[in-house]
């Protein structure tokens, strides 16, 4: 098992990333912010349909591409790296993963050939730290059922959920009189409200899901089984799309202390500066070895793939917060400016640290699966 | 090398080990070099190991090696891990100068010498840091002056591993003073039988002394002592020093390491520390890390497999060795507390031998920042060449060297 991408995953990298550049350059991101839209719905039929990226986790038998966790992440990487906003993480991973956890063939057959096609948009309500996922007592809000079977009814409220005001349809863990288990709420259904949030990362839309005795359905499986997947698979995908992003501060900022000269010479001459971007490039590195573990081991050893994912989060999440605001400091006055696309990613590293889970959760975490 | 072959070659290594080389146990401590007495046991063990083929792997046959490829040299690295071999006193020659001669070094060298170094009959040792001259170690003033066709050496080395056990070394001298610091240097072989050299051992903080300080006066060098050209030993240095890093920053961690995460989550949960959500915490992280440094070497030698060299990388391998050594370091006061503070070395209870063990490691951390380069020193070589920013500027680049104030030394004292 080499952690050196394969041939297919070369080629599926330099396909998102030309994708990024020629169809959600940063520029276009901006005027996607300055409308107020989330994503761009071409980008995300282009990057579903044609790409075929929502498809890559979902097996052939469900109308996906069954390519696996190690080619999704070198998707993320890319479309981290260019912040693009999409529902890939919420639907065709999140919800994705959570389906393919629990047990319910007929939820299966019925959602996932859609989110595979990017044609239908799901997102996992979940929120907090990885402890309580979903769990009642959960930072973010908690949901409870009352009912059994077609009578069954939702009560409660969650923020921030991941694509919440978009998704066509939601899946939502709530505590019922026993168990917790996970419930198919109808983006439409009545009783349901969702309002955008305002989100410190322009990139990366939410909203607050208030349910008033909203009719769901409850799908078979182990909720906790299937919420203990998705977070890793989020600790995966969140550290996948930051290490693309962090490789974007890196380079964005190197070629500046290259070009900028003070004092009679290039910045990146000096210590204070080169030293600065030696650190972000060690980190990247670190990350970099770190993810392509966690994606691999995802696919071929799902036994060690919780302490990976945990190890690539940790290994990621706060050096990219780092990174983001170096760059910010070592362009100095310019990168603190609106225009500099800088802020976009410090933004967006302060958003992918503390979502589904800051650094303390995420160590909490790590230190439970090590049994310490 | 086809994947097949590469797999009988690692089912002949493991088969090989398994009959003759002691596995590892928990008390080994990785750095060991041996004592004198130990020095001959390992040299039979070498020669043992060279005779059955797996000395000098991806060198060449004529110069005594295998001829294989890297994928053969990575399948026994990983066959070795599981063994303590006993070897320690010929990893600086095979791993710097060795490489440097097959580069740099004449045919006639590299027949005469690389042979019996690989096969454990002659050790050898590096000799470029002064007192003067450690980081900017192109500011050297140990001095080779050509007397007919041979040279004399005069001057001083430091922090040389293995020098008191060693038959040759590598040394760098300055062979003209009046160019510039980086063009009047050369290496040569040097002799350390021969007379006028003097190895005296160098203690270190944590109380042992595992490297030697070196003298040399009138110390008449071979007629063919010169590597590569003369006044371009510069390039020779750099060729090892590159060798060096990559050595460093990718070794294998012995299985015990008293900051390593096991081993300080097996002492804190003796101590009663692990309820503390805080200590967890520490601990998962140290955890993270150690994870991470592993991984990027895995990366590097997965890179090698697919014919990709790590060059100026190796230098991130080595910085982030040294910084996980440091926040472990940090980690294991903060979950131990003042247990470390004192402690009976000789106690029979287990956690009072391993906490002695943990305080001298911690002792011994600074020094990883240090030695082969500091962490500075990584910094300034993975700007500048893995992320192409700007040389430094080099006040004293173009200035010949007799004009130069270099180390300590006061103004006018030269």
């Amino acid at each position: 098992m080499s952690l050196v991408l394969t041939a297919e995953e070369q080629s599926l990298r330099d396909s998102v990333r030309r994708f990024v550049a020629e169809r959600s350059p940063l520029s276009a991101i901006r005027e996607l912010i300055a409308a107020g839209e989330p994503y761009d719905p071409g980008v995300w039929k282009q990057l579903a349909g044609q790409l075929g990226l929502a498809s890559l986790i979902i097996p052939e038998e469900y109308g996906g591409a069954g390519a696996g966790h190690s080619a999704m992440s070198v998707a993320l990487t890319e479309l981290g790296a260019g912040l693009v906003p999409s529902p890939l993480l919420a639907s065709a991973v999140l919800a994705a993963g959570a389906l393919l956890h629990l047990d319910d063939e007929a939820a299966r057959d019925e959602l996932l050939p859609g989110i595979a096609g990017g044609e239908l948009i799901a997102t996992l309500a979940i929120t907090g730290g990885p402890r309580g996922l979903g769990e009642p007592g959960a930072s973010g809000g908690h949901v409870t059922a009352t009912g059994t079977g077609d009578a069954v009814t939702l009560t409660g409220g969650l923020a921030p959920v991941l694509i919440g005001a978009q998704a066509d349809v939601l899946l939502v863990p709530a505590a019922g009189a026993e168990t917790v288990a996970i419930y198919l709420v109808d983006g439409a259904a009545d009783g349901l409200s969702r309002d955008p949030l305002t989100t410190v990362d322009h990139t990366r839309a939410a909203a607050r899901i208030r349910l008033d005795q909203v009719p769901a359905r409850k799908l078979a499986g182990d909720a906790g089984r299937a919420l203990a997947a998705a977070a890793d698979l989020a600790n995966l995908a969140l550290a996948a799309e930051q290490n693309g992003a962090m490789a974007a501060c890196l380079a964005m900022t190197s070629e500046y202390a290259k070009l900028r000269v003070a004092f009679g010479q290039p910045i990146g001459a000096f210590q204070g500066v080169k030293h600065r971007l030696a650190d972000m490039e060690t980190a990247w590195e670190l990350s970099h070895a770190a993810v392509r573990e966690a994606a691999t081991v995802a696919d071929q050893h799902p036994d060690r793939f919780s302490a990976a994912a945990s190890v690539a989060r940790v290994l990621t999440s706060v050096p990219y917060f780092t990174a983001a605001a170096d760059t910010i400091q070592l362009h100095g006055g310019i990168g603190y400016t609106w225009e500099h696309d800088a802020h976009l990613f410090y933004k967006n590293a302060l958003s992918g640290k503390v979502l589904l889970g800051g650094p303390g959760d995420q160590l909490d975490r790590l230190a439970t699966t090590l049994g310490i | 090398m086809s994947r097949q072959e590469t797999e009988e070659f690692r089912a002949r290594a493991r088969e090989w080990l398994a009959a003759n080389a002691p596995r590892r146990s928990d008390g080994d401590d990785a750095e060991d070099t041996g004592d004198r007495a130990g020095v001959a046991a390992q040299k039979a063990f070498q020669a043992r190991l060279y005779d059955a083929g797996f000395v000098g792997i991806t060198w060449p046959k004529e110069y005594g090696g295998q001829g294989l490829t890297g994928a053969e040299q990575t399948a026994f690295g990983e066959e070795a891990r599981h063994y303590a071999l006993p070897v320690g006193v010929f990893f600086i020659g095979i791993g710097m100068p060795g490489p440097t001669i097959l580069e740099c070094g004449s045919e006639e060298q590299k027949k005469r010498y690389l042979p019996p170094m690989l096969r454990g009959e002659e050790i050898w040792c590096q000799l470029f840091s002064e007192p003067g001259a450690g980081s900017d170690v192109a500011s050297l003033q140990a001095t080779a002056v050509r007397d007919g066709d041979t040279w004399i050496l005069n001057g001083q080395k430091v922090w040389t591993s293995g020098a008191q056990f060693s038959d040759y070394g590598a040394v760098l001298a300055r062979t003209d003073p009046t160019q510039p610091k980086h063009h009047g240097i050369s290496m040569f072989i040097v002799d350390m039988h021969a007379p006028g050299v003097t190895v005296r051992p160098l203690r270190v903080a944590t109380g042992s002394a595992p490297f030697n300080e070196v003298y040399f006066d009138n110390v008449r060098l071979a007629p063919d002592a010169l590597i590569g050209e003369e006044n371009k030993g510069w390039d020779a240095a750099v060729v090892m020093l590159r060798n060096e890093r990559v050595n460093i920053g990718t070794m294998v961690a012995s299985q015990h390491n008293p900051l390593g995460f096991d081993s300080l989550r097996d002492l804190a949960g003796q101590l009663g520390r692990l309820e503390d959500d805080g200590n967890r915490r520490r601990l998962a992280e140290l955890y993270a890390r150690q994870r991470g440094v592993a991984l990027f070497a895995r990366l590097l030698r997965d890179e090698v497999m697919t014919g990709q060299m790590p060059g100026a990388r190796g230098s991130v391998a080595k910085l982030a060795a040294a910084e996980l050594g440091a926040f472990a370091a940090a980690t294991a006061a903060d979950v131990l507390g003042d247990e470390l503070a004192g402690f009976q070395a000789g106690g029979s209870e287990h956690h009072e031998a391993e906490l002695s063990a943990v305080a001298t490691a911690i002792v011994a951390v600074p020094g990883m920042a240090i030695a082969g380069g500091t962490n500075e020193i990584q910094r300034n070589i993975i700007g500048e060449r893995v992320l192409g920013l700007s040389k430094d500027p080099g006040v004293d680049r173009n200035t010949p060297f007799n004009q130069l104030r270099v180390g300590t030394q006061k103004r006018g004292t030269s």
